[in-house]
């Protein structure tokens, strides 16, 4: 029940903020239209079918950070499909004697071709998302590049299916802009409800870290390809209603250049939040038109002021605000934080996993140099161990390889009875061991809450039976709960070493893994952080294996230490027997040769 | 010739250097141990130009460097040998080494070259050859040979003998012995706190951004509470 | 096999001028991890020089130096005017902002001089033609590559042998143990947009003489090609630019010769072919045929 709650809930945010936002552009553009003139009504129609494509974008682009230059040729896909079963029969078999797919018989009305188009398109996206999900760096971006240079010359040469370069012309024209304004309100809805549910929470998580998300159990490819296609959906519809608004289709209609000026719109008002990308719509379709005016008419280059506009506003923005003019600040989120409720406390006790984590033999070389040789840990169902050793000793190697970011050569990694050798980070976090990475890495531009619902996102699937704690106990637990609403980056050191610790914590791990948690703190600092593991473990009955320089941190939080060097394990057992071992001394300080 | 005078360092909302304070006179060798995760190659970059200190300042042969950019220093006779080494590995072991004499007239790159090659007879060997294909120990001595390129007066080293095998670490001790009666002045990070101690005239040691104790080398080395020192035990009774 | 011998040499041509392209892209990446959009607008420039070069009567003796040196400069004067500002950001950031650029260039030729194409004259032996063993050539497929091949030896001429060229590379590699040896980022910086602006300016003189005329979006397609061709190769890497470029130029004229014998009635769409493979090969691999690791910067 809870569920269908918080889905309806979800939903009802979604509306309001999107009903808000159309209000506020709709109030504007009666303003401007009143001033009389059809150019000024099919202003606003252009502004409406910019407006769609432009958050049909941002639900790619603005929550993975994946940028795509090939939006525009799926926009061109729609509009055509549009145009293929929306001309009536006879002026189609006049216009398309040969088309092919026994479309020749189809025809369907505005509300059916639109569908249609929305369906294709998100069909051929979708199986093209496949490859620019799988890819990383800048090849995805080279793949949306691809994919507009293909279907451009589709377009232009596919004379049986487009008409080629003349286009398509006869599409029932819709009357007015009412339906443009429908299109705008459910793709407001669309891309706010998107990032509300798990898998729009997850892109965003792979857009904050790239390497974090898999760390806590997010699947990069999985995230990004539904991003993807829900951004396939709202492009189809934007290209449709352009199409049909305008009457025609012709392959100039959705170029490279075109694209851009949506890119503009939205890197202009801020990619991260719906409200910016209808800012940024607002304010470039209405700076374009003024330019326009600008510009002499008698020297027939209407787009050259344009062209000075878009470059100059992008530069400065780009200089002053890379996070574009709004940044965060989103209608949507706002409504989020003010109508957050803490769910009830489940009022479950915690116990302790019932999981052994055995890294064994573990072997790792890079070329010709040993990082480990034969060295391992053993971790019991809620116990401390402290793994330590001087530089280069292969703590972080041996770390790397238990959460899978280094592939070991020889040894085992076992959970239980689970195997773990060879897996990769997203399956290991998924079967219970969460980390925090030593140089910090948190989803910055969310809120510290944000950060923790995260991750129990993850573990409401995948960790169900263990004992979940809410955010804001495991937030207490940590001392972060004041700064709940902060935006994590804006936190200092100490406090976001605690909220990631907080946030592995929210996975309901059998063990936490922790990279040098005190690296950079002041020894009071560290002292408090024996308390914060301590506590937030003991809330989610996890062992800890932790690693760290600080060997009076080290001693002071563990039951078990052991110790590596070059590759071994030099000596382990209690912390008192560690320090009085005369080896831990030699390997620390050096041997006097 | 040095004098680091209460410097702050932080990254972002991190704040690795307290205060701090030390001076190298011309000359002498020092030594700055401490744990990991101390602030000593902070120390050295911030003094090498690479960080700026938020607070304090930075004496050198008697100019205030306080955040001046490497590029300067080096031209000043102030060399830093980073940790991790940094060659370049895309690089044959001629070019890194021209490299490091980028500062130097044609003339004076070509002698030093020459004795570079004779002080390092392993370089010479693979002179042709991408850094990225040399050994460790031969990974080290080209980068030290590479911040010799500049002939500096005063020479940081950060853990030098960092991933060596056991022989390697003799040669690179050899190397400082050699180094200092050359004159030069030494500022040594490392971690082989013992044998870094007894070469060293004094030695400085860092715990979480703080300097906790000075002396010469012999009494830092004979204090039975180095270990201590460095493992954190007694910090809390000594933390101001 | 006349046929093969022909297409190859075109690939090669249009290839040799994307590798160019390419390099300097690649240059810019290493030093600082810019994917710059702005580069085919010094080709831009370029056409724009000569036209104002030629309407002063000028000749095409001295037009490499006009479009070389006008290059040189305009490549520079983007670093300063608007990277060097935002030399930290992310790239995305930075890619952005070399788009800003390239739409700016776009709006200034056309308010100052015109949105229309502008002509000047070609040299007269450019389409002038030869024969060797039965197969015919034109002038300016040897020039192109004779051109190409001499500028890649002076490139590596530069970058294995002067002090600028490998204060590059180490920058490119790791640029804080750059300026360690005393390499000044600024001049390093100024530096590698210099030698990408006389690599794109020798390209802007290739595709000039062939069709001499200028036009404010005239650099684009040839970007979007060389970014493809550098990002082919792994960006960063500087043999991988110019296999990159190559290998594009000859794909493209090898698909255009021919697909229609593989696939009849397919002619038409060998520039789809060609970018479906593309697309294909970057699922493969990400990182391009030579990939390149990159010290993290402080």
């Amino acid at each position: 029940m809870s569920g269908v709650n918080a889905g309806l809930l979800r939903l009802t945010r979604s509306t309001l903020a999107s009903a808000a936002l159309v209000a506020i552009v709709a109030a504007l553009a009666m303003a401007y239209t009143s001033g009389g003139g059809a150019s000024r009504d099919s202003l606003i129609a252009e502004m409406l079918s910019n407006f769609i494509l432009v958050l049909g974008m941002q639900v790619f682009i603005g929550n993975t950070g994946v940028l795509s230059f090939g939006h525009m040729a799926f926009a061109q896909i729609a509009a055509y499909a549009t145009a293929v079963v929306g001309i009536p029969l006879a002026a189609k078999a006049k216009a398309l004697p040969d088309i092919p797919f026994g479309l020749d018989s189809v025809h369907y009305g505005p509300l059916g071709a639109t569908v249609f188009a929305i369906v294709v398109t998100i069909i051929i996206g979708g199986i093209f998302g496949i490859a620019v999900s799988r890819a990383s760096g800048l090849a995805p971006t080279m793949i949306t590049l691809a994919a507009l240079f293909v279907v451009e010359q589709l377009v232009k040469n596919w004379k049986e299916l487009t008409r080629g370069a003349g286009g398509l012309s006869g599409i029932p024209r819709l009357e007015g802009n009412g339906w443009l304004w429908v299109g705008a309100f459910v793709a407001l809805v669309v891309a706010h409800l998107f990032q509300e549910t798990r898998i729009g929470r997850f892109a965003i998580a792979t857009r904050e870290d790239e390497l974090a998300a898999p760390a806590l159990g997010i699947r990069l490819f999985s995230a990004r390809w539904a991003a993807w296609v829900v951004s396939m959906g709202l492009i189809a519809l934007g290209g449709s209603l352009r199409a049909q608004s305008l009457g025609s289709v012709n392959p100039k209609q959705f170029t490279l250049d075109s694209g851009i000026l949506i890119l503009v719109m939205l890197v202009v008002g801020g990619m991260r939040c719906v409200s910016g990308a209808v800012l940024g719509t607002v304010l470039i379709t209405a700076g374009n038109e003024l330019f326009r005016q600008l510009g002499d008419p008698q020297r027939l280059d209407i787009e050259r002021f344009p062209d000075l506009f878009l470059g100059g506003t992008m530069l400065l923005v780009m200089l002053l605000r890379p996070g574009g003019l709004l940044g965060d600040r989103d209608l949507a989120g706002w409504l989020r934080r003010r109508t957050y409720r803490r769910p009830p406390p489940t009022g479950e006790e915690p116990r302790a996993g019932s999981n052994t984590l055995v890294a064994a033999e573990i072997e790792v070389h890079f070329g010709g140099f040993v990082a480990l040789d034969g060295a391992g840990v053993t971790v019991r169902p809620g116990e401390v161990v402290g793994l330590i050793g001087p530089n280069g000793a292969g703590k972080t190697t041996l770390f790397n390889v238990i959460t899978g970011i280094v592939h070991e050569q020889g040894g085992r990694v076992t959970l239980g009875d689970r195997e773990l050798t060879d897996a990769k980070p997203v399956d290991i976090a998924r079967a219970g061991l969460a980390r925090t990475f030593q140089n910090l890495r948190l989803f910055k531009n969310l809120s510290v809450r944000e950060n923790v619902t995260l991750t129990e996102l993850v573990a409401a699937r995948h960790r169900s039976h263990r004992v979940r704690p809410d955010a804001d106990t495991l937030l207490a637990d940590a001392g972060l709960t004041e700064w709940a609403d902060r935006q994590a980056g804006t936190l200092d050191y100490g406090n976001q070493r605690r909220l990631e610790l907080a946030r592995a914590a929210a996975l309901a791990p059998d063990f936490l893994l922790l990279d040098e948690p005190t690296s950079g703190m002041s020894d009071q600092e560290s002292q408090a952080m024996v308390e914060s593991v301590r506590s937030v473990a003991t809330r989610v009955g996890a062992g800890v294996l932790v690693i760290d320089h600080d060997l009076g941190f080290i001693t002071r939080i563990s039951d078990h230490i052991v110790v590596l060097n070059e590759g071994r394990i030099l000596a382990e057992g209690t912390p008192a027997a560690v320090r009085a071992n005369p080896l831990v001394a030699e390997a620390y300080l050096g041997s006097s040769a | 010739m040095l004098e680091v005078d209460q410097i702050t360092t932080r990254y972002g909302a991190i704040t690795a250097l307290h205060s701090a304070s030390l001076e190298v006179r011309a000359g002498e060798l020092v030594a700055l141990v401490g744990p990991n995760g101390a602030g000593k190659t902070t120390l050295l970059n911030t003094v090498a130009g690479l960080l700026r200190p938020a607070t304090g300042s930075i004496r050198f042969e008697g100019n205030d460097i306080t955040g001046t950019e490497p590029a300067r220093l080096v031209r000043a006779g102030l060399a830093l040998v980073p940790e991790h080494r940094r060659i370049f590995k895309d690089l044959t072991v001629e070019e890194n080494l021209r490299l490091g004499g980028s500062t130097a007239s044609a003339h004076d790159r070509r002698e030093r070259l020459e004795e570079a090659a004779d002080l390092f007879p392993v370089l010479r060997t693979k002179w042709t050859t991408s850094a990225g294909y040399l050994s460790g120990g031969e990974a080290q001595q080209l980068a030290v040979a590479r911040a010799l390129m500049s002939n500096p007066r005063l020479l940081l080293l950060d853990e030098p003998t960092l991933g060596l095998a056991p022989t390697m670490v003799d040669v690179v001790f050899d190397l400082l012995q050699r180094l200092r009666e050359q004159g030069r002045t030494l500022l040594v990070v490392e971690q082989n706190a013992t044998r870094v101690l007894q070469l060293a005239d004094r030695g400085y040691l860092l715990r979480t951004g703080n300097i906790v104790a000075t002396g010469t080398g012999a009494d830092l080395a004979a204090d039975n509470s180095l270990f201590d020192s460095f493992i954190g035990l007694e910090a809390h009774g000594r933390e101001a | 096999m006349t046929k093969l011998i022909q297409t190859i040499v075109d690939g090669l041509g249009v290839g040799s001028t994307y590798a160019l392209l390419a390099l300097g892209i690649s240059l810019i990446f290493g030093v600082m991890h810019l994917v710059n959009f702005a580069h085919g607008e010094l080709i831009t420039v370029g056409a724009y020089a000569s036209y104002f070069f030629f309407l002063h009567g000028g000749s095409w003796w001295w037009m490499p130096f006009v479009i070389i040196g006008s290059a040189v400069l305009a490549s520079v004067a983007t670093e300063l005017v608007a990277f060097r500002w935002v030399r930290n950001a992310s790239p995305f950031t930075l890619l952005l902002t070399s788009f800003a650029l390239e739409r700016l260039s776009h709006a200034l030729w056309q308010i100052f001089v015109s949105p229309k194409q502008r002509a000047f004259p070609k040299p007269a032996w450019v389409f002038n033609q030869f024969k060797v063993a039965g197969v015919s050539f034109e002038v300016m497929d040897v020039v192109t590559i004779a051109v190409t091949a001499a500028t890649l030896a002076l490139t590596a001429v530069v970058f294995k042998r002067t002090l600028f060229g490998i204060s590059v590379r180490g920058a490119a590699e790791d640029f804080d143990a750059a300026r360690l040896m005393g390499v000044r980022a600024n001049r390093v910086i100024s530096g590698a947009f210099a030698f990408a602006g006389l690599l794109a300016g020798v390209a802007a003189c290739l595709i000039l003489m062939r069709s001499p005329a200028a036009e404010p979006s005239m650099g684009s397609d040839w970007l979007l090609k060389a970014v493809i061709a550098a990002v082919i190769g792994g960006l960063g890497s500087f043999t991988g630019a110019v296999v990159g470029g190559l290998v594009l130029g000859l794909l493209e004229t090898l698909t255009r010769a021919y697909l229609p014998e593989l696939a009849v009635g397919w002619d038409k769409f060998s520039t789809a072919v060609v970018f479906v493979l593309i697309a294909v090969f970057f699922v493969i691999r990400p990182d391009g045929v030579f990939k390149v690791s990159h010290a993290e910067r402080v």
